[in-house]
C-alpha cells in the first residue's frame, strides 16, 4: 500500500485471567476514511477501543502506529491524543448545564496568565464547529440541543486540536440514541470530516448504518478479526451478520421446531397491557417447560422488560397472572413477584446479580436463607452441600464453595448467578443477556442449563439482543416492535432473526421518519 | 428440594460440558467436598491473624525493653479492663459498618448518654435504672433522627451524622451547663468494675456483644442479609431483602449501643465531659478499621474490632510505659487508622490473589 495508514494496529491480543478475549486482532485505517467495526457483544469491539486508548493493557506482541510513527504500549493516551487519535463515547460525555464552548474546550482550554479566555474560547469553540461545518451557538447551554447536535458538539471536541485533514476519531456506539434524520445529520458531518481527509472509527449495533456511512468495515467474531477491512460496497446486512455470528453453534440442540401451539402450551405466566419506561401495552404468555427469547433493538425498551416483570422496577400499568395469582404491576416488588413464582437474573452481575467480595456458597444460599434457616439460627452445611450440587449441575469450577466470586472467570459467575436463582425453585425464571461477556464454553454450559431448567418445568424468558443464543436454545422467539407489539419471529435461525429485527426497525423508523 | 433437582450427584471433577443434559440418571455419589490443602489452610490462617502475630511481637518488644514495667500482671489488667466503652462505641459504628453505611455521630452520642444518667440521677433525683432507659430512649431518639436524613430523605450520611454529631454535643453541653456531674452510686458502679477473674465486669459485657455480634452476622438470616446489603445493596435489593428498613435499623442499632456504651462509662468512670466525646472517634474508628484486617479479612468483623481495641490500647500503654506522655495517644491512633486501612487494603488485595 502507497498509502500510510492513519492507523494501524497489529497483533493486538488481551488476556483477563485465563481467558483470551482478543486474538491478535489487526485493522488498518485509511486516511480519508470511515471505517466501520462490527461484532457481537463480547466479540472484542470495546476492548480493542480500550486497548487503543490505554484503559487496558494488551498482552505483548502488539503493535500501534498512527500515521506510521510508532506508539508505545501500553498506550499512553496524551501520546496518542497528541498524535491525532480522538474518541467519543457512547455517553457523549457532555455537561448539561455547561454551554456548548465550555464543552468542546474542556481540557484545552485557551487562557491568558492562566486565566481562561472567554472571548477566545468561544471564538475556539466556533471556529471548530465552523470546521465541521455545524451551525450551532457557542454559547447556549448543551442541555437546549437536540439529540443530532450532541453528538455534534461531542465530535467537535474530539476534534477540536486536530487540523484539517488529519487525525481520526473513534465513535464508540455514540451514535447509539439517533435514528432517522439526526442520524442522517450526523452521518453527513462524518463524511465531510473523511472528505477533508481525516478519518473515523465507527462502531455500531446498527448494521444499516454500518452499511451507509463507511467505507471499509473490520468484523470481530469472538476475539478474532473475521473480516479485515472489508469494502463495504462489496458488503450487505445478511453478509456482515453472517460473518459476525460465524456458523451457528450446534452444540446445544435447538428446539425451535418442537414449538407447541398456544392452545397446547400450558401458561404459567401471562403478562397483560405492560406500559412503562418506554415500553407500552405488552402483552405476552409463557408456558410451563418453554424457552421463550424476546428480542428487539438496542435502545428500543425491551431491554426493561425483566425489570419491569420481576418488580426490580414499577410499571405505569399491566396485570402479571401466574398460577399463584395474580399482581398489579404498578404496584410490584420483588418480593411480591418472588411469591408468584417469578424471578430475574440481572444483566450486570457485577453489579446487581452478585457480591463479589462474598464467598460463593453465601451467594448461591442467599435467597434461601429465610426459608432454610430459622431466625436465630442458619447452619453452614446446607448451604456448602446447595452449593456443590449447583457446582456439579451447572460445571462450576472451581468447585470449592469457599472462594469469593471475583476468583472465578465470567463464565463461572454467571453459572453461580444462574444457581442462586434456580435453587429457589422458581415458576419462571427471567434471564437479561445471560450469554453476555462469557466465551464460548461456558455459554454453552449456561444455555444447557437453562434448557435442562426447562426440562424440569421451569418457564424460561430469556431477554437477549444475542440471536445467535436465542435461536439455539428457544422454543418461540417475540420481536419487541416499534409499537410495543411482540411479534412471533418467522424463523429460528440466526442470521434471518437478526435480519428479521433490523429490517422491521428500518421499515419502523423509516416509515417514522 | 426444587423441582430442577435431576443432574444431581453426578460427579466427574472434569466431565466433558456435553454431558450435562445426559447426566439425569441418579448416581449417588458420597457428598465430597474438595479439601483444602494443608497449605492452603497455613495461608489463609497466617493471612487472618497476622495481626494477632504483630500484636504478639509488639508485647515481646515491650517486654524485651522494659520487664520490670511492662510483664506485669497489672499492665494485663490495664489493657483489658479499660477499654470497655471504647470497644461498646466501636461496635457502634460497626453496625453502620457493615450494611455499608457511615456514621460520625456516634462518640456525640455516648456522650448524650454519659450526659443524661448523672444530670438526671444527681441534679434530679431520678432513680438510676430510670436516667438509664431515659438516656437509652434519647440515644434511641438521635439513632431514627440519623435514619430519618439518610435513609429516609437521601441526605449524604457523612453531611447528616457530621451535622448531627455537632447537635447531640450541642444538647449534651445544654443539660449539663458544661460541667462535669458525678454519680456516686455503689451499685451502679459495680456493675461495671466489680471484679471477675482479674478484670472488671465491663470487659465481658465488651466481650459477650462482640460474640453476640458475631454470632448475629454469621450464622442468622437477617445477619447474613446485613452482609449482602453492606457488600452490594443493589444485589441486596434485587433478592427482596428490605434493603431500606437495613440501613435505618443499623443508624438506630448504633445509637443504641452508643448509648450503652455511655452508660457503662459512667458507671465505671463516675461522671463526664462532653466536650470530651470527640476524643472517642478516632480510637473507635482505628480499631473497626483494624479489625478488617483480622479474621475475615477485607470485612467489618466484630471479633476483628475486640482484637483491634486491644492491639491498639498495647501499644499506646507500652509507649506510654516508656514515657511518652498526652501525644502518643493522638499519635498512635492517628497512624493506626492510616496504618490499619493500609494493611487492611494490602491483605485483602492478598485475599483475592490466593
Amino acid at each position: 500500500m502507497a498509502v500510510t495508514p492513519r492507523l494501524e494496529v497489529r497483533g493486538l491480543s488481551k488476556t483477563f485471567g485465563t481467558t483470551t478475549v482478543l486474538h491478535g486482532a489487526e485493522m488498518t485505517v485509511l486516511p480519508g476514511e470511515v471505517h466501520g467495526l462490527a461484532g457481537q457483544n463480547g466479540s472484542g469491539k470495546s476492548t480493542v477501543i480500550k486497548l487503543l486508548t490505554g484503559v487496558h493493557r494488551p498482552d505483548s506482541g502488539a503493535e500501534y502506529y498512527v500515521d506510521g510513527a510508532p506508539m508505545r504500549l501500553p498506550v499512553r493516551w496524551p501520546e496518542v491524543h497528541a498524535a491525532g487519535v480522538s474518541v467519543v463515547h457512547q455517553d457523549l460525555g457532555l455537561l448539561d448545564a455547561l454551554t456548548v464552548a465550555e464543552n468542546i474546550c474542556v481540557g484545552g482550554f485557551p487562557t491568558v496568565f492562566g486565566r481562561i479566555n472567554r472571548r477566545r474560547r468561544d471564538a475556539l469553540a466556533e471556529r471548530t464547529l465552523a470546521r465541521l461545518g455545524v451551525a450551532i451557538d457557542p454559547t447556549v447551554p448543551v442541555e437546549t440541543l437536540t439529540a443530532a447536535q450532541r453528538a455534534e458538539v461531542a465530535i467537535a471536541r474530539a476534534m477540536r486540536d486536530q487540523t484539517d485533514g488529519r487525525g481520526v476519531i473513534i465513535l464508540d456506539e455514540s451514535t447509539r440514541a439517533l435514528t432517522g434524520e439526526d442520524l442522517e445529520r450526523v452521518h453527513a458531518m462524518l463524511r465531510r470530516l473523511a472528505a477533508a481527509g481525516s478519518s473515523a472509527v465507527v462502531i455500531s449495533h446498527n448494521l444499516g448504518e454500518l452499511m451507509s456511512v463507511t467505507d471499509r468495515i473490520t468484523i470481530l467474531r469472538d476475539g478474532y478479526v473475521v473480516g479485515r477491512g472489508l469494502a463495504t460496497v462489496d458488503l450487505d446486512e445478511p453478509e456482515i451478520a453472517r460473518r459476525m455470528l460465524g456458523g451457528t453453534v450446534d452444540t446445544v440442540t435447538p428446539r425451535y421446531d418442537a414449538q407447541p401451539s398456544p392452545a397446547e402450551r400450558d401458561e404459567v405466566m401471562t403478562v397483560s397491557g405492560l406500559a412503562g419506561d418506554g415500553l407500552e401495552n405488552v402483552s405476552f404468555g409463557v408456558g410451563r417447560g418453554e424457552v421463550l427469547g424476546i428480542i428487539g433493538v438496542p435502545g428500543g425498551g425491551y431491554e426493561h422488560l425483566p425489570y419491569l416483570l420481576s418488580g426490580a422496577r414499577r410499571a405505569r400499568a399491566g396485570v402479571l397472572r401466574t398460577p399463584t395469582g395474580a399482581l398489579e404491576l404498578s404496584r410490584s416488588s420483588i418480593v411480591s413477584c418472588i411469591r408468584l413464582g417469578v424471578v430475574l437474573v440481572p444483566e450486570r452481575r457485577d453489579r446487581d446479580g452478585l457480591a463479589f467480595e462474598l464467598t460463593v456458597r453465601d451467594n448461591i444460599s442467599l435467597l434461601a436463607l429465610r426459608r432454610r434457616g430459622r431466625p436465630w439460627f442458619v447452619g453452614r452445611r446446607w448451604q456448602d452441600d446447595e452449593a456443590e450440587l449447583a457446582a456439579d449441575r451447572l460445571d462450576i469450577r472451581p468447585r470449592t464453595p469457599s472462594l469469593l466470586v471475583k476468583q472465578l472467570s465470567g463464565g463461572n459467575q454467571q453459572k453461580v448467578l444462574l444457581a442462586k436463582w434456580l435453587h429457589l425453585g422458581p415458576t419462571v425464571m427471567i434471564l437479561h443477556e445471560p450469554t453476555q461477556a462469557v466465551d464460548v464454553g461456558a455459554r454453552q454450559d449456561i444455555l444447557r442449563a437453562l434448557q435442562s431448567a426447562a426440562d424440569s418445568g421451569v418457564a424460561v424468558v430469556i431477554v437477549s439482543s444475542e440471536a445467535e443464543d436465542l435461536s439455539a436454545v428457544c422454543d418461540r422467539i417475540l420481536m419487541h416492535t416499534h409499537g410495543g407489539e411482540l411479534r412471533q419471529a418467522e424463523t429460528g435461525t440466526a442470521t434471518p432473526l437478526l435480519e428479521q429485527v433490523y429490517a422491521y426497525t428500518e421499515s419502523a423508523s423509516r416509515s417514522a421518519a | 428440594m426444587t423441582e430442577f433437582e435431576q443432574g444431581a450427584g453426578t460427579s466427574v471433577a472434569h466431565r466433558a460440558p456435553d454431558v450435562l443434559v445426559e447426566a439425569s440418571a441418579p448416581a449417588p455419589v458420597p457428598p465430597r467436598r474438595p479439601r483444602l490443602t494443608t497449605s492452603d489452610h497455613v495461608r489463609s490462617v497466617s493471612s487472618r491473624y497476622a495481626l494477632l502475630g504483630v500484636w504478639a511481637i509488639m508485647a515481646a518488644v515491650y517486654g524485651g525493653v522494659m520487664p520490670g514495667k511492662f510483664l506485669q500482671v497489672s499492665t494485663l489488667q490495664t489493657v483489658f479492663g479499660s477499654q470497655s466503652s471504647l470497644l461498646l462505641l466501636a461496635l457502634a459504628a460497626l453496625c453502620t459498618f457493615v450494611v455499608g453505611e457511615f456514621d460520625l455521630s456516634f462518640a456525640s452520642v455516648m456522650g448524650l448518654s454519659a450526659t443524661i444518667v448523672p444530670v438526671l440521677s444527681s441534679l434530679h433525683h431520678v432513680s438510676i435504672a430510670l436516667s438509664c432507659a431515659i438516656a437509652l430512649g434519647a440515644c434511641i431518639g438521635c439513632g431514627c433522627l440519623n435514619a430519618l436524613f439518610v435513609v429516609g430523605l437521601g441526605v449524604p450520611s457523612l453531611i447528616v451524622t457530621l451535622g448531627s454529631a455537632s447537635l447531640f454535643l450541642g444538647i449534651s453541653e445544654l443539660i449539663s451547663a458544661s460541667n462535669t456531674i458525678s454519680v456516686t452510686s455503689k451499685s451502679f458502679s459495680d456493675l461495671a468494675l466489680n471484679n471477675v477473674v482479674g478484670l472488671p465486669l465491663s470487659f465481658y459485657y465488651g466481650l459477650g456483644l462482640c460474640l453476640a455480634f458475631a454470632y448475629v452476622i454469621t450464622w442468622t438470616p437477617v445477619g447474613r442479609h446485613i452482609v449482602f446489603v453492606g457488600a452490594n445493596r443493589e444485589v441486596a435489593r434485587l433478592a427482596g431483602i428490605p434493603v431500606n428498613l437495613i440501613r435505618a435499623g443499623s443508624y438506630i442499632a448504633a445509637a443504641t449501643v452508643a448509648g450503652l456504651a455511655g452508660i457503662l462509662l459512667v458507671a465505671s468512670v463516675g461522671g463526664f465531659d462532653p466536650t470530651g466525646a470527640s476524643t472517642y472517634l478516632l480510637p473507635a474508628l482505628a480499631a473497626v478499621f483494624l479489625g478488617t484486617a483480622m479474621v475475615t479479612p477485607g470485612q467489618f468483623n466484630p471479633m476483628g474490632t475486640f482484637f483491634g481495641i486491644y492491639f491498639l490500647e498495647t501499644g499506646i500503654l507500652g509507649l506510654q510505659l516508656l514515657g511518652g506522655t498526652g501525644w502518643v495517644q493522638d499519635a498512635f491512633y492517628g497512624a493506626g487508622l492510616v496504618i490499619a486501612v493500609t494493611v487492611a487494603t494490602l491483605v485483602r488485595r492478598r485475599t483475592s490473589h490466593a
